[in-house]
């Protein structure tokens, strides 16, 4: 275990600099030599985006440790079960799932999984990361107990131990959630922070912990060294997994390093030189980059599979967006094609009305047939006719240009401001093409781009006219309901000015005028749901309701989790050719597999 | 009092008033971003709040906002609750006396952002990288733009021909533009230096060869983005002053005299110097958090990426580390500066034994 980055040394070049007069003997970049560092390249898996800043600290119990112990990496701290985003399907991690219904969930642990240090993988392991709420209630998994009530053990014949997650029926009754919880949550070892806890008395103590040094993981990788400028973990030749899931093999890369530049463009530049294999970055023209030997899942438009869906929210508490026909008017005012074409390069299928994507694993819950009749799709024309029949009069100046908009009383309509973070350079082209469209159809919009600091805060309170945001962005078991709760669910209605979580436009008051009972009965019925036809029927139902209602205006698909690959050092990677892993980097749900597939370039 | 040594009493009184202007500074660094109407708590709930309902949002909230020290609590450590149940926000005099208590005991706290690490650990991490760089480009660049500034002035000619209108480009070009331009011409399009980073991609730093060998020659495209730049803009402010200088008597007088050319370029250079070790004194100051582009173009280690972050995130710890810093750093060189114009320029040395 080193840490790196001492004082001083720096200084100690500077100096040697100065001394010898800059040392231009240099290597050609790019190809570099495979000696220095230790880590051969033909041996090492480098790859990025995921990683931004300083590394703060590799503790589990902290709500934002660096790579790979945030977000639901799993490849030092494994879940349970690894979702395949490219079929639905859940694949055995530590532990199987059995079955699953709308009062719980099985799932039988790996009896083969063990720890780093030897000791097996257990249900008290698995009951000490859930149950931590019911101890903690800053815990970062504090909110698992309003899930799951109790998780049951039960031996099994082979004296694997059986595991039944009992859907918390009087909290949030929501089996769905649960299977969220099986892919995300890291199962940690309670042998190791239970004494911890006991010692230090607090969590609050023990999240200042580091856990920087050997940590004991069940992953396949375990931290190697780090600094500032790179993470590193190292193949573990003793997992578990090598013989329990993958026959035998080790994975390919016996090093895995997570450069951390300080731009987007940074990693474009290391992918075309080869200095890193794979990246989770935003890189605008794709195609640029293919003969530099580049690589996409798709080898054309749209390149990546779509998963999160860019939208502006729209504030139905303020006047006019509190009518509905003028919310409907917007949606047909905004060139999508526009969008897709200029602001997202190009990443993304072509738009369809409502909330729900039409193909993947969603597309079996979209109708065309009901996006036909009630969907809004861009045309100026009707916008304008929608717009005429409420009331409202467009005035134009003399070069074409929007002036101002009066209302059926006369009065004029305010000018209304979409909030977007200042900076964020693919949300500003989406919002001013967005913005473009609605003006030219006689809607006063325009673009308010504000500190990102200023966006957050706004966001909970509904302080905004509109507002770009990306509603239940990750691709889990729960979509599209997340996604669509995101934008609809009142069940923790407050006034403007009081916190929202969840449909911070706050569409359907509960206890206004016009309540639709329907979408909240839906949102809560959807989750409990298992048979498949009453299943689809429901959210055909609730998209319905979202065109007609029109509570949001969706922009673009764009990809959540996708890859760009270049394979001059490491090869096979998955692609829609060969799809035998998601389209995620192989650190997270069931594309981790990919890592004993990687075959070394000749 | 100091009568009979006017320069003691010189430095003491320019050191009161630095001092003076260093609490000033300190409360301002403290006070500016409270001003601003965006909470730190907010932004990382934004990051830690996506995907958590209503109440599990709130909960998550409150226990930051205890955690960093910006709610009231009692001695058992429970959050304190105004009538309507929200947390009772701690005030700023109270959070002011605290920062000041923990400077004086050299500790800016812990950051939001990256918690749990603290702010005098990831300055210590950074700054070397950031003085690394700034300082012997910010040096160099005025010692040679300065000398060749004075050279341009004395012998025009050809030579100031040439370098004139070049100097003027590269004092014109935005040096984020300059240093892109560098990453393409000598990293992308031909592979002579590596495109980014302060050392190769597959080395941990440690005192050893090769790893200076590939930290020189990952130093060599950022150090000349902002060499060149600064020094064809200190070239022509030498050039300026040294043709206002040249046409003053005592050059004249020099000349007649027949004095060694090099001689009167010394006299000339000390001359023309003065305004320019102004500008040196604000570089120097300034360098600290000056590096941000630089860092971001070459992904370079450094303290301006850190500051940008803190203040995009409004870490407050982070934030008034970083600014204290700044305000030391700039505080530092220009009382270095002053004191050394009141060696170097006769006019102010009079001043002082004359001074009352």
């Amino acid at each position: 275990m080193m840490r790196m980055n001492r004082l001083g040394i720096p200084l100690a070049i500077a100096g040697i600099l100065l001394i010898t007069g800059c040392n231009k003997e240099t290597k050609p970049a790019g190809q570099e030599e495979t000696k220095a560092g230790g880590f051969p390249r033909s041996k090492t898996l480098y790859m990025g985006g995921s990683q931004w800043g300083d590394p703060n600290s590799f503790n589990p119990l902290t709500d934002w440790p660096a790579w790979p112990v945030n977000d639901k990496f799993n490849i030092m701290f494994e879940t349970l079960l690894a979702y395949n985003t490219l079929t639905g399907k859940f694949e055995p991690l530590l532990g199987t799932l059995e079955s699953q219904s709308a009062d719980s969930v099985v799932v039988t642990l790996n009896p083969a999984a063990k720890w780093s240090d030897g000791q097996p993988v257990t249900s008290a392991d698995v009951k000490f990361v859930y149950e931590l709420g019911k101890r903690f209630k800053g815990a970062a998994t504090a909110y698992a107990i309003d899930f799951v009530s109790d998780i049951k053990v039960a031996a099994n014949a082979d004296k694997s131990e059986r595991l039944t997650f009992m859907v918390n029926k009087k909290g949030r009754n929501n089996p769905l959630v649960v299977l969220d919880f099986l892919q995300a949550i890291r199962i940690l070892p309670a042998h190791v922070f239970e004494p911890k806890l006991a010692q230090l008395k607090d969590l609050a103590e023990v999240q200042k912990l580091k856990c920087d040094s050997n940590p004991v993981v069940s992953g396949p990788y375990n931290l190697e060294a780090y600094s500032n400028e790179k993470i590193i973990l190292k193949r573990r030749e003793d997992y578990w997994g090598n013989a329990a899931l993958h026959g035998g093999k080790l994975p390919g890369p016996q090093f895995i390093i997570h450069p951390i530049y300080k731009s987007n463009d940074a990693f474009a530049i290391a992918l075309a030189q080869n200095e890193l294999d794979a990246t989770q970055t935003y890189i605008p023209r794709i195609w640029m980059k293919k003969n530099a030997g580049v690589l996409t899942w798709y080898d054309k438009e749209p390149y990546f599979v779509p998963g999160a869906i860019p939208t502006l929210l729209i504030n139905s508490t303020r006047y006019p967006l509190s009518d509905k026909a003028f919310r409907r008017a917007m949606a047909f005012a905004i060139d999508y094609k526009s969008i897709k074409d200029l602001a997202v390069s190009g990443y993304s299928p072509d738009l369809k009305p409502g909330a729900i994507m039409p193909f993947g694993i969603e597309g079996g819950y979209y109708n065309e047939e009901d996006a036909q009749k009630y969907g809004a799709a861009f045309n100026v024309e009707t916008a304008k006719k929608i717009l005429a029949e409420a009331g409202y009069k467009s005035v134009f100046k003399a070069d074409g240009s929007l002036d101002k908009m009066v209302d059926a009383k006369g009065k004029q309509v305010p000018t209304l401001f979409v909030k977007s973070p200042a900076g964020w350079s693919d949300w500003e082209a989406i919002v001013t093409l967005a913005v473009k469209g609605m003006r030219a159809a006689g809607i006063d919009v325009r673009e308010g781009f504000v500190d990102a600091g200023l966006y957050w805060q706004s966001q909970p309170v509904g302080d905004f006219d509109l507002e770009m945001i990306k509603p239940a962005a990750s691709v889990t078991p729960s979509q599209p309901w997340s996604r669509l709760a995101a934008l609809m669910s009142s069940r923790t209605w407050a006034p403007p000015g009081e916190k929202m979580n969840e449909n911070q436009g706050r569409f359907n008051n509960p206890k206004g005028k016009g309540y639709i009972k329907a979408v909240d009965s839906l949102l809560s019925v959807i989750p409990t749901l298992t048979d498949k036809a009453a299943l689809t029927q429901a959210y055909r139902q609730l998209n319905v309701i979202f065109m007609q209602e029109q509570p949001a205006l969706p922009l673009c698909y764009l990809p959540e989790q996708f890859y760009q690959v270049n394979n001059k050092t490491w090869t096979n990677w998955a692609t829609d050719a060969n799809p035998y892993a998601p389209p995620n980097l192989p650190w997270a749900g069931a594309a981790t597999k990919m890592l004993w597939e990687l075959k070394p370039a000749k | 009092m100091l009568k009979q040594y006017p320069t003691a009493r010189y430095i003491l009184h320019r050191g009161g008033w630095y001092f003076l202007t260093f609490l000033v500074a300190v409360t301002i660094n403290f006070f500016l971003p409270r001003l601003g109407a965006s909470n730190p708590v907010d932004i990382i709930m934004g990051k830690a709040g996506s995907g958590l309902d209503t109440e599990a949002a709130r909960e998550k909230e409150e226990s930051y906002l205890k955690e960093f020290g910006l709610v009231q609590v009692d001695a058992t450590g429970t959050i304190l609750r105004g009538p309507d149940g929200k947390p009772l926000k701690s005030s700023n005099v109270s959070q002011f006396f605290n920062y000041v208590k923990m400077c004086f005991q050299g500790d800016f706290g812990t950051s939001f952002q990256k918690y749990p690490k603290k702010v005098t650990t990831i300055i210590a991490e950074a700054v070397p990288w950031t003085l690394a760089l700034q300082l012997p480009t910010i040096l160099f660049g005025w010692l040679v733009g300065n000398i060749l500034g004075a050279l341009a002035a004395y012998r025009r000619g050809v030579f100031d021909r040439v370098f004139f209108p070049l100097a003027l480009l590269l004092s014109a070009v935005p040096f984020f533009a300059f240093g892109m331009l560098l990453v393409y011409v000598c990293a992308i399009r031909n592979s002579w230096l590596p495109a980014m980073g302060g050392y190769a991609g597959d080395m941990v730093p440690g005192f050893n060869l090769d790893f200076f060998k590939s930290a020189g020659a990952h130093y060599i495209l950022p150090f000349f983005s902002i060499f060149l730049i600064l020094a064809g803009g200190q070239a022509i402010g030498m050039r300026s002053m040294g043709i206002y200088e040249l046409g003053t008597d005592y050059i004249k007088y020099a000349k007649w005299l027949g004095i060694k050319e090099n001689k009167i370029l010394l006299y000339l250079f000390r001359n023309a110097m003065l305004p320019q070790l102004t500008g040196l004194a604000l570089s120097l100051g300034g360098m600290i958090g000056g590096a941000l582009i630089t860092e971001m173009i070459f992904s370079y280690p450094g303290l301006g990426m850190a500051i940008l972050s803190a203040i995009q995130g409004q870490d407050y710890p982070m934030i008034q580390g970083c600014t204290l810093l700044v305000t030391i750093s700039v505080l530092i060189a220009n009382f270095t500066v002053d004191i050394l114009i009141g060696f170097l320029d006769p006019r102010v040395k009079a001043g002082q034994m004359g001074g009352n």
